[in-house]
């Protein structure tokens, strides 16, 4: 692994970060990407070759969902011992779940009735009921599930999955990151840190649902795409003539006027990936209308197009963050996300793409079991659920188990390490070797953790 | 000077200076970057010809070694241009370049290191290391006059402050009884830190591990700016290829344990204390008035009580002199002990105890909550003084104690971490290629002779950092062209040999700021609080653009600005096309374009003229026959003229620097 900044022999690496994301724009890119049979930047074949990561902000409770734990309306308000785990605030005794499980597909897969559509595609989902984390509190869990660690100073991983292997769209960002608002601690839950900044999350707030509301400049109202066209074509004669006359060696030069060219192409490419008005009437129905479908429409739309990492952040702040009120605001919230992920999973499956695209629900942590202001559940870190689907993963399975309450994983433990290694093991990438030497020494995205757990891979 | 305080007898005989002569062996090696300076014989070369300085023999010793040759002197509008840009960030004007005389460069030089706009420019290199920010998330204290900080960096180093106060002051100036209140403006390097969010509501021993994330923070800022070494992997173990224990990372965190962040007075403390004393009375009524206006049900006499409160509060702020008296963010002395509440309840307490300092007990593989023994404050082990041990930090927290022991025993390092910043700044590779890594993690230099000489010369020049430019851009190294040939290219990839100039793209910052200086809206004005870059009307250097370290401009964020949540020590240059969309279609250069446009219509009648005096604005000279006749094609077909500024503005050649 080279350091960027120093190394002149130009390797891939080097190659792939100082391209601005234009794979094949130069030679040895294309030679590289036609003799290897592995995709660039693979350590081995990924059954995925991109992911879509529907972020329940502020954190949802498994067992409303996927972990039934009758224990808790047998016990509710008492607080039996392993009830009384510490967590962010005071609690009280446990709180029961109000909602009916059933079994679900042929592997019968418990789910509950918030989720009658999603509970449909139960074969493809493979329940993760172990998940834990380090921290009860947003911030650090928001930073460890996005960047690995709990302190705002390392890539996230999507940066991490754009720097290892690129983009499959030279015409579009290879790491989108959408939100109608802005979660918790914004930015920094997608920045590139030590990378190179164009690994960044290209962050989108689609609240508004104009393409040129969500990225920066895409059009230029000023100016006619055939006259752009000319300009464009005087700019690269004299960026041309430039070149030429510095020896015509230089790579960066090179690489800034196909950057250009890209640009101008994107302005097309994007129009069309973010113009969810362009689907047809049906699809926007069964995807509903809230902007968590119109989230997962687009997340569908990009991953067609080759993004290699697309985040849907349900909401602004933290919807999932149910204090108080528990029940009734995940009724709610429940009926929205229902409906469109089911429509999601339904429309990846027809167009072919759910088998190489993996798709992760879950927050960045759980809630208590217990109560907090009589009605409202705390963060829980000791364990919590998600889900993965597609993109080789085991459907139909639930992986790990928590305690009798769901307070605490208990049986084959996921730390977020884990899943994070998971995800890039999809992707064809070894997360030990996936590396970035900055600050004297070689970072990762899973520190010195992670284990992938085989039993729930295809 | 101390530092320089023994003289050894060298291999010749003649005595020779050197600087950090004691140094002390401990577990792992030291590197090459910790040994003493020596004085360095110079090189004897067969061009002898060729070099102006010192600098040139070791360079051009090392390619005749390799079998190469320097390449030539660059023209004389190129190495205007260049000399312009490094130091000031600004371009030449046409008729200076005309003026210019390559061979009184010397003069030219110092005409350009006594220009302000010198201090923006590096004051902006040195603001990426200091991970700068002007605002921070909402929920953290006021950074409302971060740009205090800011302005402080840019005066030190257009008064050439010497680099070791320059490093004292902003790690102690509070502290330095020399220094007037208002040179507390240079804790903002401490005082601006990313701080963490602390859930109180959570158990001490998860705080705990917050709080020793943040004096993480600080060492590694210390560590990395001033040393070049990573003293942050200490934290859990020995450094595994420095000589760096985790006993001295708990010794300097002890200094960090020690400190508070705070708002500091610029006026003197006895004037300074009534004003606190009212801002905090102020503060408590304030907090009242928002108490008062979330009870329910609201008290009938809601209004009438709220206005009593502001009566007082206008009542303190009238009685109490400058009560609105600027305040820097800086940090006070106040020992920090994270403990349970005091009656036992659920939570944390952050318990300061002002004006007081602590010692640190060693955490057990980095863990706060498994503790070894204490661990006094003092320097590294590595560097330790004449008596034979490090520094014991005595004075308070420590802060003036590190100071000083960064630019006294240290100082080798020290001086070559900032030469070898200052270096890379001009020459485009550092001799060390790992600006920040000094340690065996890092990569050896490629001309350890030359930079030993010129951080042991830096020294004896009262850390000069004029002293240090003067003598770069003198050199026949710096003043090659870099139109390098093929075989430059080949024999001498990447450019670590110098036998060509590389070139280079100009940050995002010069970018802007020569747009403006092309388009003739430039405000050169200096200094003060920071404006908007989304405005299309802000024509201010970009410096002064607002900096928020948790939502960053997008042109600054898409254009390879560093995230100021870290020390950053080189920014990539990446070509992306989100940053061409920018170029394309925002109303920045939109803007610009049509500014520069109405330039060159008010200022020539014709278009062939306007073309001409286009490139003269941009390039600082005529265009080529194929440049003019690509124009007034392209203005014949009836394009307007600032679609054609638009592709000048955005072309390479403006963007890259020869």
């Amino acid at each position: 692994m080279s350091h960027p900044f120093t190394q002149p022999l130009v390797d891939r690496r080097t190659a792939l970060s100082t391209l601005g994301g234009g794979l094949g724009s130069l030679g040895f890119a294309s030679a590289l990407q036609a003799a290897g049979e592995l995709p660039a930047g693979c350590h081995f074949p990924g059954k995925a070759k991109r992911v879509i990561h529907l972020f329940m902000n502020g954190g949802p409770f498994g067992p409303d969902f996927f972990d039934p734990k009758p224990a808790l309306t047998k016990y509710a308000g008492q607080r039996p011992e392993g009830a009384d785990l510490r967590t962010e605030r005071p609690t009280g005794g446990l709180m029961g779940v109000p909602y009916q499980y059933s079994h679900h597909g042929q592997s019968g897969l418990p789910i509950s009735e918030l989720l009658p559509l999603t509970a449909k595609h139960a074969d493809d989902l493979c329940v993760l009921r172990s998940c834990y984390t380090d921290n009860p509190n947003h911030g650090p869990a928001l930073l460890l599930m996005n960047n690995g660690t709990m302190t705002p100073k390392v890539p996230s991983m999507g940066a991490w999955m754009s720097y290892g292997l690129g983009t499959e769209n030279r015409n579009l960002p290879s790491y989108m990151v959408l939100c109608p608002g802005k979660p918790v601690r914004f930015s920094i839950l997608w920045n590139s840190a030590f990378l190179p900044s164009k690994h960044q999350g290209v962050y989108i707030n689609h609240s508004k649902i104009d393409p040129d509301h969500m990225i920066p400049w895409l059009r230029n109202e000023s100016i006619a795409p055939d006259d752009q066209r000319r300009q464009l074509d005087l700019a690269k004669r004299l960026n041309q003539n430039h070149l030429q006359s510095r020896g015509g060696l230089d790579q960066a030069l090179e690489g800034r006027i196909e950057a250009m060219e890209t640009a101008y192409r994107m302005q097309f490419e994007a129009t069309d990936a973010f113009d969810i008005q362009r689907e047809p009437e049906s699809i926007r129905e069964a995807y509903g209308s809230s902007h968590f479908s119109n989230g997962c429409l687009l997340a569908r739309r990009l991953s067609e197009r080759g993004v290699r990492f697309i985040q849907v952040y349900y909401g602004n702040g933290q919807p999932w963050d149910t204090h108080s009120g528990h029940d009734e605001k995940t009724r709610k919230l429940a009926a929205d996300i229902d409906r469109s992920i089911a429509a999601l999973l339904e429309d990846l499956k027809q167009r072919g793409l759910l088998e190489d695209t993996l798709v992760v629900w879950g927050g960045e942590f759980g809630r208590t079991p217990v109560t907090e202001n009589s009605n409202g559940r705390d963060h829980n870190p000791h364990g919590f659920t998600m889900w993965m689907a597609g993109g080789g993963i085991r459907g139909g399975y639930a992986y790990g188990a928590t305690d009798e309450f769901g307070f605490k994983a208990v049986e084959k433990p996921l730390h977020v390490h884990d899943f994070h290694a998971t995800v890039l093991h999809q992707l064809g990438v070894d997360h030990e070797r996936l590396t970035y030497r900055y600050a004297g020494r070689d970072f990762r995205l899973t520190d010195v953790y992670g284990n992938v757990p085989r039993e729930i891979l295809t | 000077m101390k530092a320089i305080s023994q003289l050894r007898k060298g291999i010749t005989g003649s005595l020779f200076f050197v600087v950090g002569a004691g140094l002390l062996s401990i577990g792992a090696e030291a590197p090459w970057s910790f040994t003493p300076l020596t004085e360095q014989a110079v090189p004897v070369v067969k061009n002898s010809a060729w070099p102006n300085t010192e600098i040139d023999a070791f360079i051009l010793a090392k390619l005749e070694s390799n079998q190469l040759q320097p390449s030539p002197k660059a023209g004389k509008r190129e190495l205007l241009r260049r000399l312009h840009f490094t130091l000031t960030g600004l371009p030449p004007t046409a008729e200076e370049v005309a003026a210019f005389d390559p061979d009184k460069i010397t003069e030219t030089i110092e005409k350009l290191l006594t220009s302000p706009h010198y201090g923006e420019r590096w004051g902006r290199h040195w603001l990426d290391l200091a991970r700068y920010t002007d605002t921070t998330a909402s929920w953290l204290d006021s950074t409302s006059s971060a740009f205090l900080y800011r302005d402080w960096v840019v005066d030190a180093l257009n008064q050439d402050m010497p680099y070791d106060d320059f490093i004292k002051r902003q790690l102690a100036t509070d502290l330095m009884p020399e220094t007037p209140p208002i040179d507390n403006a240079a804790i903002g390097f401490l005082g601006l830190s990313p701080t963490y969010w602390k859930e109180l509501q959570l158990p001490p021993e998860i705080i705990k591990t917050t709080v020793a994330d943040e004096w993480e923070e600080r060492i590694d800022a210390v560590g990395r700016t001033f040393l070049g070494i990573t003293l942050a992997c200490a934290r859990c173990h020995d450094h595994k290829t420095d000589p760096i224990t985790a006993e001295d990372y708990y010794a300097i965190a002890g200094v960090f344990a020690s400190v508070k962040l705070a708002s500091r007075p610029t006026i003197p403390e006895a004037e300074w204390r009534p004003i606190a004393k009212a801002r905090e009375a102020v503060g408590k009524l304030e907090e009242q008035q928002k108490a008062l206006k979330k009870k329910k049900p609201a008290p009938e006499d809601l209004d009438k009580q709220l206005a009593a409160l502001t009566e007082k509060v206008d009542g303190i702020k009238m009685a109490t002199p400058h009560y609105n008296v600027a305040t820097v963010n800086g940090v006070e002395e106040a020992a920090l002990f994270v403990t349970g509440k005091d009656d036992g309840k659920h939570g944390t307490k952050l318990d300061y105890h002002d004006g007081e300092a602590r010692d640190l007990a060693m955490h057990k593989r980095g863990d706060p909550n498994n503790v070894g023994d204490i661990v006094p404050r003092r320097f590294l082990s590595a560097f330790p003084t004449e008596a034979g041990k490090p520094r014991p930090f005595t004075n308070g927290s420590g802060r003036l104690d590190l100071a000083h022991s960064l630019v006294d025993e240290a100082a080798p390092l020290t001086a070559r971490v900032i030469v070898n910043r200052v270096w890379r700044h001009h020459l485009g590779r550092g001799i060390v290629g790992t600006p920040s890594e000094f340690g065996r993690a890092g990569e050896e230099p490629t001309h350890p002779e030359l930079l030993n000489d010129l951080a042991l010369r830096f020294i004896k020049n009262g850390w000069s950092l004029k002293w240090l430019h003067r003598e770069i851009l003198s050199s026949a190294t710096w003043q090659q062209t870099s139109l390098a040939t093929e075989a430059a290219l080949r024999s001498d990839p990447g450019g670590k040999l110098y036998s060509h100039m590389p070139r280079r793209r100009l940050d995002v910052e010069v970018w802007r700021d020569a747009m403006l200086a092309a388009t003739g809206e430039l405000d050169p004005s200096i200094g003060g609080a920071p404006g908007d870059l989304e405005s299309t009307s802000f024509v201010r250097r970009t410096i002064y653009g607002k900096v928020h370290r948790r939502d960053i401009n997008k042109m600054l964020r898409l254009h390879d600005f560093p995230d100021p949540t870290a020390h950053s020590p080189a920014r990539p240059e990446t070509s992306t096309p989100l940053q061409q969309l920018f170029s394309l279609n925002s109303p920045f250069v939109i803007e610009r374009s049509k500014a520069l446009a109405n330039r060159l219509t008010t200022a020539e009648p014709k278009t062939e003229s306007r073309v001409d005096l286009a490139y003269r604005l941009l390039f600082q000279r005529e265009p080529t026959a194929t440049e003019r006749s690509l124009g007034l094609e392209f203005l014949a077909s009836g394009e307007p003229l600032e679609r054609y500024t638009q592709v000048l503005l955005t072309g390479n050649e403006f963007l890259y620097l020869d």
